[in-house]
């Protein structure tokens, strides 16, 4: 696809500011009932997925160039795909989040990029990874005395997949090495990519980099074929995205678990069981891609109709990735079963879930509009009276650690693996 | 004409170089394209004009600097909210588009039942923050996404629950305004800073000068402030829903029904409604889902109720036998919320609403009492949530043949309405062809009965050309049938002799040649004499109809 | 002035241009303390033509004109002329009923029809008109509801100025419309009731709600000769309740709470003295009354009509008792000395012969304005402060407390009864009314309505918006022709 291939959603867009708010239905605040960071932050039309369909319209028709503010509009989105959820509940034939991420691509082939951006993938193609400044050969260092498999040399029936944040993040290498220590302990047969183990690269793809997600993701199929991988964990949410939603349109068949998947089938089947008392009451965020982005590609191929003379439709019937088949149970039987915790929950949650800020590199290209970003869902968290913030993506979390509510105030934030580690 | 450097930099200094922008790309997203979204003068593919730069003030004072620059250089300016309608635009070359939406609070007097709200404050959030007290206000037909200020000081604001509420202009408390001229007037109380509560007055109420049947959709200065009135709210504080996006749902309890109520014909459909006129019984009252089109309706309900359909599936479920049953049972129907403030009260509305289906031949639909249809019906009134309903079927629509006003007399053109719309559906594939009859709208449009709200809607598809300029053609027939039972401009037409087709403004010359024909043309007049009172530089568009008054005279 | 004569004989006829010094004299003051200012000319008009004649005639002569519908006694000072050689406008001679449409629940009336003579011919179609406090038999219903007077049901007042919709009338500058839905067809009413308009909605025409420019006018933007009124159906069952308290606050949770639950179609508080005022017909019974009445009252009444009326009632009443419960006040029957039968039935319809408010003294101020209900007790409080300051027996000051527009806010009025022609008295009533008048602006008082000095009171608050009334005042009457040195800052 290539932008002008969106025309006809650019077109049709009823600009009903349903990409704007959470749900219409679910608002239950003046507080809490926006839900696109980008035109949250900027204000202006241009930075929602309305003013980037019309924005498109002018770009191909030559009305608007891509010049620096319109660069940096283009770029100055998360990808969270809430967009994509709010149209869905009106519209059956726009994709709101392929075409903000098309757009993307639109301006890097024209060599558009922000100055933020350009370290991060300098990074990916040399080092494979997304973190400016990590080296490929520390990438394992994280799994070091694990004893963990490598799968290319043993047979493991899952493959852990840490993704660039738990791999060097230094903060965040525990809470890795606490997930597969979890696994082994719960008798799971667990290995990792060893050397071969690389960069997902889900974030260029957000970023709209496509050439390079292409090379990271096929070179990673490639790896998952040749070890014989059919099973991928991941405690990352863009990882998990890019497996479950990105990589079979490449055609991998790996089956791929979040690490909140994989432990809430281990408590249910008694193989993990908490011992101790976590008095705590939490709320738990919703990361973009493990929950509305975390549904699993359904393959389509088909094309429009028109019946009843107007109305259209997809023939044969087409997948409609509204969010609702996302991960969102799972982590939160998780924290149900741990004793002493309390879950409340926030005003913005599952598929309408608000962004931390961290998606599509904003933290590094757009690093106050990201802080921004969190600080809104620190807010919320705070308004709900938790002790603590809990997610299940190091994005997230890292985000949220450097983020100040409204009043300046931080908060406790946790991945639930730490959580889980309390009560074991 | 870009603007001289000193215009721009002033307007810079007012918000901040963050909040103003001259780039050519961020105005292009301040156009519309009337196909697009809703124009109320027929569909074109003509976008309104480009703005020379976008400015986002945070308060009336800023609001009042920036319109006081203009009036220095003579700049166009129109300030807009959510920006759905094509009213909300500029329309002229050398223009300042006015975005509000970094103004959005919301104060509620609880006990006195108002709200104090700013520009950008959505209903859904004036009726979230309502219902954490026990009250609600009137979402206008337009639906929860647009902003509550807008409808009720510019525009028309009614809806479902008009009938137990009022329409916009009878909840319109005090009002805080930038005149067009850079002053500052606040009406009713508010005037001498008593509070919010009263509209009206000192002595003859200004607020008559802002808007009337309708508003002046921004040519009158910029709102920056409204009280709107509240109304009870007997259900859950916290708006519980349940179900699956799209089709979420909710369950109050037996406090709440939504019925749709079928009849064997116009007339006991009319007699009907004339009982709900007559009585305090419906919270809202909308014929809803007729939208979606005589033939289609049961289908569409069954779709939108449920997660897992889609379009796709519409051709089987209009073919499904007991939907078709269900779809032809509700051939004359509405929707009405019944909410019981005591489970008396509930009792004797219940029994009351029986009374009147007894008393007029009609029905219940079964259908719409499954539990899942019902839920979803009950939120949608409740919140209108959905505005997306407009859009669901093929992502545009026009209103025509508004037989808005006295029920009994709509029902004599009904027939002859749908007959028409049938006919272009089939001899013409530029519309859906959803059986003639998709006449929608309020109950009543005023407090306490009298007027009906309806619309035919007509769906077409924005993208396709054939399709648009078709659709172009149909709202230019509607007005005939219109005319002959005086019914006034059609929906499609409301703003037609304000905008051009090529979104420009019109001039004085070209409105004096309109409105000089007028029956009553003394309105237009009056409406130029304020107009020059307050915007003597006619700086906000032609949405405000005058008429010289020399040219009457020639 | 002979000539001026002549030209409003040729105008409305010889028999209807009265320049009698004695009725002359009772045109030029009120009850009130305004100023007294003696007339020109007493016109009485008998259609809209006349009227547009008349003010073309007054513009060209520069002639003030002071509208006048109801019969004496006027309280407000309205009535009264403010400049000299003015010409009444009497339009009490046009007593028609234009219409009245069951279907639509609608009836048009010309200025002269009084609230007894449209509520019989609205009962014979089975109908009523929600009305203000026991009005003047001979009060104009129409210059009631363009004054906007408040109505006992305010449940039903989803428009400020319910029940007023469309109207005809001619501005100050000779123009003559319809307003309201009315102004964008025929301007002919049979042409428009052909049409299927029955004059419903009042917005309008155009982006202007004209009408607005009429109410609370005091007449000095135009001339209205007919308007349509919504009407209620005439209740077939009705159940009533006296509410006592001790102190106004006692009532308030209550009042709040049964507006909220929309019960009841009427529904207001007041003291002791105002109820007994009310429901005295002799002084030795008003006098009776302010000793065994309750210090507050807030009579409440349910009713029913067509729609399973028993069962209305009934199910009100079970929310009503519950309210009661819940605020902690009892609903009574009868209070002593009163049924609430016999206070719904007194407050709702016109006063006798005598206008009930001078039974006690012969003469009576009020002063009123709108507030909220949890605003008034310290307008109570400061109105009995100012009282004993003065030397007012405080026991006299009546109190109505009436919710209006669903209960966003009430019209709070303080009677002030005495004898006029006990000039002692008479002085310490206006110094009352005018101290009282200012504390209560000083406090947030909101004069919608500014009679007389509450003119000057009201508008000095807001600079920027009288000039906007001063900039639309020329605009509808642009000779200032229209009851001058009215709503001015003097």
């Amino acid at each position: 696809m290539a932008l002008q291939d969106y025309r006809a959603m650019m077109e049709r867009c009823s600009n009903c500011a349903g990409c704007k708010f959470i749900p219409f239905d679910k608002v239950k605040s003046l507080r809490f009932a926006e839900n696109c960071p980008s035109i949250g932050y900027y204000n202006f039309m241009t930075y929602s997925a309305r003013g980037r369909f019309q924005l498109s319209q002018s770009l191909l028709d030559g009305r608007a160039e891509l010049d620096d503010t319109i660069t940096n509009a283009i770029h100055a989105c998360t990808s969270c795909g809430y967009c994509d959820i709010g149209c869905k509940i009106t519209r059956y034939n726009l994709e709101p989040l392929e075409h903000n991420i098309e757009q993307k691509a639109y301006a890097v082939e024209n060599g558009k990029v922000l100055e933020g951006q350009k370290p991060v993938i300098e990074n990916l193609k040399k080092e494979h990874s997304m973190i400016p400044g990590t080296k490929k050969a520390n990438r394992t260092d994280w799994a070091k005395d694990l004893g963990l498999k490598d799968v290319f040399k043993d047979k493991a029936d899952v493959c852990f997949f840490a993704g660039c944040k738990y791999s060097y993040d230094p903060k965040l290498q525990k809470v890795a090495q606490n997930a597969v220590k979890l696994l082994q302990s719960a008798g799971v047969d667990v290995g990792y990519l060893g050397a071969a183990d690389n960069c997902c690269a889900g974030r260029a793809h957000q970023m709209g980099f496509f050439a390079d997600f292409k090379d990271r993701a096929n070179a990673n199929i490639k790896a998952f074929e040749t070890a014989g991988v059919t099973t991928i964990v991941t405690p990352c949410s863009d990882c998990y995205h890019a497996f479950k939603r990105q990589y079979p349109k490449l055609g991998s068949n790996v089956k791929v678990l979040h690490i909140v998947e994989y432990i809430d089938q281990l408590i249910q089947e008694g193989k993990i069981k908490f011992t101790k008392t976590v008095p705590m009451t939490v709320t738990y965020h919703d990361p973009c891609h493990l929950g509305r982005l975390g549904e699993p590609y359904v393959p389509w191929d088909g094309k429009e109709k028109k019946i009843f003379n107007q109305i259209q439709i997809w023939e044969p019937r087409r997948p409609r990735y509204n969010g609702i088949y996302g991960i969102y149970d799972a982590p939160r039987n998780i924290l149900n079963a741990i004793p002493g915790v309390t879950l409340v929950e926030m005003e913005r949650i599952r598929e309408y879930s608000w962004c931390c800020g961290a998606g599509a590199a904003c933290n590094e290209s757009n690093p106050e509009f990201s802080a921004w970003t969190a600080g809104e869902r620190v807010t919320e968290a705070k308004a709900t009276g938790a002790d603590a913030l809990v997610t299940a993506c190091p994005w997230c979390k890292d985000n949220f650690v450097n983020a100040v509510d409204e009043n300046g105030n931080k908060m406790e934030v946790l991945d639930i693996i730490e959580l889980v580690q309390q009560a074991i | 004409m870009a603007f001289p450097r000193e215009l721009y930099k002033a307007l810079e200094d007012i918000v901040g170089k963050e909040n103003i922008s001259e780039n050519i790309g961020v105005c292009e997203t301040y156009r519309c394209v009337p196909s697009q979204s809703s124009a109320h003068y027929g569909p074109t593919k003509n976008w309104t004009p480009r703005p020379q730069a976008v400015i986002l003030p945070g308060s009336a004072e800023e609001v009042q600097n920036i319109v006081k620059i203009c009036n220095k250089y003579g700049v166009e300016f129109k300030a807009s909210t959510t920006f759905w309608s094509t009213m909300g635009y500029i329309g002229g070359d050398f223009a300042l588009q006015i975005d509000l939406r970094r103004m959005k609070s919301i104060k509620i007097d609880a006990k006195n039942m108002h709200a104090v709200v700013e520009p950008y404050a959505i209903a859904a959030t004036v009726q979230a923050e309502a219902m954490k007290v026990g009250l609600n206000l009137n979402i206008p037909g337009v639906g929860c996404s647009s902003s509550t200020l807008a409808n009720f000081s510019t525009w028309v604001a009614f809806g479902p629950n008009s009938i137990s509420m009022g329409y916009g202009n009878e909840n319109v408390l005090g009002m805080e305004w930038v005149l067009p001229d850079g002053e500052i007037v606040r009406t009713g109380s508010l005037a001498s800073d008593d509070g919010w509560f009263c509209g009206e007055g000192p002595g003859p109420s200004l607020r008559g000068i802002f808007r009337g049947a309708f508003g002046a959709a921004g040519s009158a200065g910029v709102c920056t402030k409204i009280a709107v009135r509240l109304h009870p709210w007997p259900g859950p504080a916290d708006f519980p829903t349940y179900g699956l996006a799209p089709a979420y749902k909710a369950d109050w309890g037996p406090n709440f029904k939504c019925y749709t109520l079928c009849f064997p014909d116009w007339k006991s459909w009319a007699r009907s409604i004339q009982y709900f006129y007559e009585s305090d019984i419906a919270y809202s009252g909308h014929r809803q889902f007729n939208m979606f089109g005589r033939n289609l309706k049961g289908a569409m309900i069954e779709i939108i109720s449920n997660h897992e359909r889609q379009l796709t599936d519409l051709e089987e479920l209009v073919n499904d036998p007991y939907i078709k049953e269900q779809t032809e049972k509700m051939r004359h129907d509405y929707q009405v919320v019944i909410a019981g403030f005591t489970p008396k009260d509930m009792e004797y509305k219940e029994k009351a609403v029986d009374y009147i289906l007894e008393q007029t031949g009609g029905w219940k639909s079964e259908m719409m009492l499954e539990k899942d249809k019902h839920d979803y019906a009950l939120l949608y009134l409740t919140r209108l949530g959905h505005k997306n309903l407009n859009y669901v079927m093929c992502g545009a629509y026009e209103g025509v043949l508004g037989l808005t006003g006295n029920v009994w007399k709509a029902i004599e053109v009904a027939d002859e309405a749908t007959a028409l719309k049938r006919k272009w559906e089939t001899e013409h594939t530029s519309i859906a062809a959803t059986g003639g009859d998709s006449a929608m709208g309020c109950l009543s449009g005023l407090g306490g009965g009298g007027t009906t709200g309806w619309e035919f809607f007509t769906n077409f598809d924005s993208y396709d050309k054939n399709s648009v300029e078709g659709t172009y053609a149909f709202v230019e027939t509607t007005q005939a049938l219109m005319n002959k039972y005086a019914f006034g401009p059609d929906f499609c037409r409301w703003n037609s002799d304000v905008r051009k087709m090529n979104g420009y403004n019109y001039t004085q010359e070209e409105q004096n040649e309109m409105f000089k024909k007028a029956a009553q043309p003394w309105v237009f007049i009056y409406q130029y004499k304020i107009r020059e009172a307050i915007n003597p530089k006619n700086l906000c568009g032609s949405y405000v109809r005058t008429l010289d008054p020399k040219a009457l005279e020639e | 002035m002979e000539s001026m004569k002549q030209n409003l004989v040729d105008i409305v006829g010889a028999a209807n241009v009265i320049d009698n010094p004695e009725v002359l004299a009772s045109y030029a003051k009120d009850e009130s303390f305004a100023t007294p200012m003696k007339p020109w000319f007493v016109v009485k008009v008998e259609n809209a033509e006349q009227v547009q004649n008349l003010v073309n005639w007054a513009r060209k002569s520069q002639t003030p004109l002071v509208p006048v519908s109801s019969g004496a006694p006027h309280f407000k000072g309205d009535t009264v002329p403010s400049v000299p050689q003015a010409v009444i406008v009497d339009l009490s001679g046009m007593k028609k009923i234009l219409s009245i449409s069951r279907q639509q629940r609608m009836c048009v009336i010309e200025p002269g029809v009084t609230y007894g003579e449209l509520q019989e011919a609205l009962a014979k179609e089975g109908m009523t008109l929600s009305t203000s406090l026991r009005p003047r038999a001979n009060k104009s219903v129409l210059t009631s509801v363009l004054e906007v007077e408040p109505r006992l049901n305010c449940l039903h007042q989803f428009n400020y100025v319910e029940p007023l919709r469309c109207t005809e009338v001619t501005f100050g500058d000779g123009i003559q419309m319809f307003t309201g839905e009315a102004g964008g067809g025929p301007q002919d009413l049979k042409k428009q009731w052909e049409l299927g308009k029955w004059q419903v909605h009042p917005g309008g025409p155009g982006t202007t709600d004209i009408v607005k420019m009429v109410t609370q006018a005091q007449g000095s933007m135009g001339i209205v000769t007919w308007a349509s009124l919504k009407c209620e159906l005439l209740p077939t069952v009705r159940k009533s309740y006296l509410v006592p308290a001790k102190k106004s606050t006692d009532l308030e949770d209550f009042v709040y709470k049964t507006i909220w639950g929309r019960v009841g179609d009427r529904l207001f508080v007041m003291n002791k003295a105002y109820l007994a005022y009310l429901m005295g017909d002799t002084v030795e019974q008003i006098a009776e009354l302010k000793t065994i009445l309750p210090n507050w009252v807030a009579p409440v009444s349910l009713s029913g009509d067509i729609l399973l009326p028993e069962l209305k009632v009934e199910s009100q009443e079970y929310g009503l008792k519950e309210y009661a419960k819940q605020t902690g006040v009892h609903l009574l029957p009868e209070v002593p000395g009163v049924t609430a039968d016999e206070v719904i039935e007194k407050a709702s319809t016109p006063s006798g012969e005598n206008y009930w408010k001078l039974t006690y003294k012969g003469g009576c101020q009020d002063i009123f304005f709108v507030t909220t209900l949890d605003k008034t007790p310290k307008f109570i409080e400061a109105m009995y402060e100012l009282a004993i300051e003065v030397g007012y027996p405080t026991e006299d000051i009546g109190i109505y407390i009436q919710p209006q527009h669903m209960g966003t806010s009430v019209h709070l009025e303080f009677s002030l009864p005495y004898n006029p022609d006990n000039a002692r008295e008479a002085k310490l009533v206006k110094e009352l009314y005018t101290a009282a008048s200012m504390r209560m602006s000083k406090l947030g008082a909101f004069f919608s309505r500014p009679y007389d000095i509450w003119s000057t009171i009201q508008l000095n608050k807001d600079a920027q918006y009288y000039m906007l009334l001063r900039k639309v005042k020329e605009i509808f009457d642009p000779d200032n022709i229209m009851n001058p040195g009215k709503l001015t800052i003097k």
